[in-house]
């Protein structure tokens, strides 16, 4: 993580990864309080979960994750979806993917 | 001279038009500082109004939301100056305070603004800047 002091200089990823971030959050606040709610904290789970558990430099995987994540957003927006359960779906790739 | 001030000072009043016993006190700080430099260019007045300092209540706020999004225990300390990252705060719960914001002043904040937002003062100078120029209802 970038030094405490120095002024954050975000990459144009991690502004992206901010900016669907972002997005997820308002499209949170359309739904019903108690939706909202859930989504608020599936969605805050799986970006931390990234943030902890994604190599910063894996770039190919970080893309992969921002793709299926602007999708997911597409798919929440809509007035129907009330809930995010897809996002509990954690491929099996993922202990794959880290430590040798 | 004294034209240069008189039409800041009406500026700010056409764009606040409710007056309150706060928005004086800024005024004062603003005239002081003028004083102080003994250079009123017409450049440096427009530099100190556009960064009014924000209301005092305003940063209470900003403060009270870090708080409860942050989880802060209820002593440790939070100064308008603390750093959002010196408080532990990482890049998404930036973004978490600044929508927390958005709601409670019922304000949008666009994506580069919010980038650039480091500290508790930042955050109510700019809220305070975005709570002007909405249209009052």
């Amino acid at each position: 993580m970038g030094g405490a002091n120095a002024p954050r200089r975000l990459s144009g990823m991690q502004k992206q990864v901010l900016a669907l971030y972002r997005g997820f959050l308002r499209a949170a606040r359309s739904k019903s309080p108690d939706d909202r709610r859930r989504v608020e904290s599936i969605v805050s789970a799986e970006f931390r979960r990234g943030a902890r558990q994604v190599d910063r430099k894996n770039f190919l995987y970080i893309e992969y994750l921002l793709r299926r994540g602007k999708k997911q957003l597409d798919q929440l927006r809509s007035p129907d979806t009330t809930a995010l359960s897809s996002l509990n779906f954690i491929p099996p790739s993922q202990s794959v993917d880290s430590r040798k | 001279m004294a034209s240069v001030s008189a039409a800041s000072v009406t500026f700010r009043a056409l764009s606040k038009p409710s007056l309150k016993s706060n928005e004086t006190s800024s005024l004062k700080v603003v005239s002081l500082g003028w004083r102080k430099n003994g250079f009123p260019s017409l450049r440096s007045s427009r530099f100190r109004v556009s960064c009014a300092q924000a209301k005092p209540e305003t940063v209470d706020k900003v403060c009270e939301i870090v708080r409860k999004q942050l989880a802060l225990p209820a002593e440790a300390e939070l100064t308008p100056e603390s750093k959002f990252s010196a408080i532990g705060a990482d890049s998404l719960d930036t973004v978490e305070i600044v929508m927390a914001l958005e709601e409670e002043f019922d304000i949008s904040v666009e994506e580069e603004s919010s980038q650039n937002i480091t500290t508790v003062q930042e955050a109510a100078d700019l809220i305070e800047k975005l709570v002007q120029k909405k249209p009052e209802a």
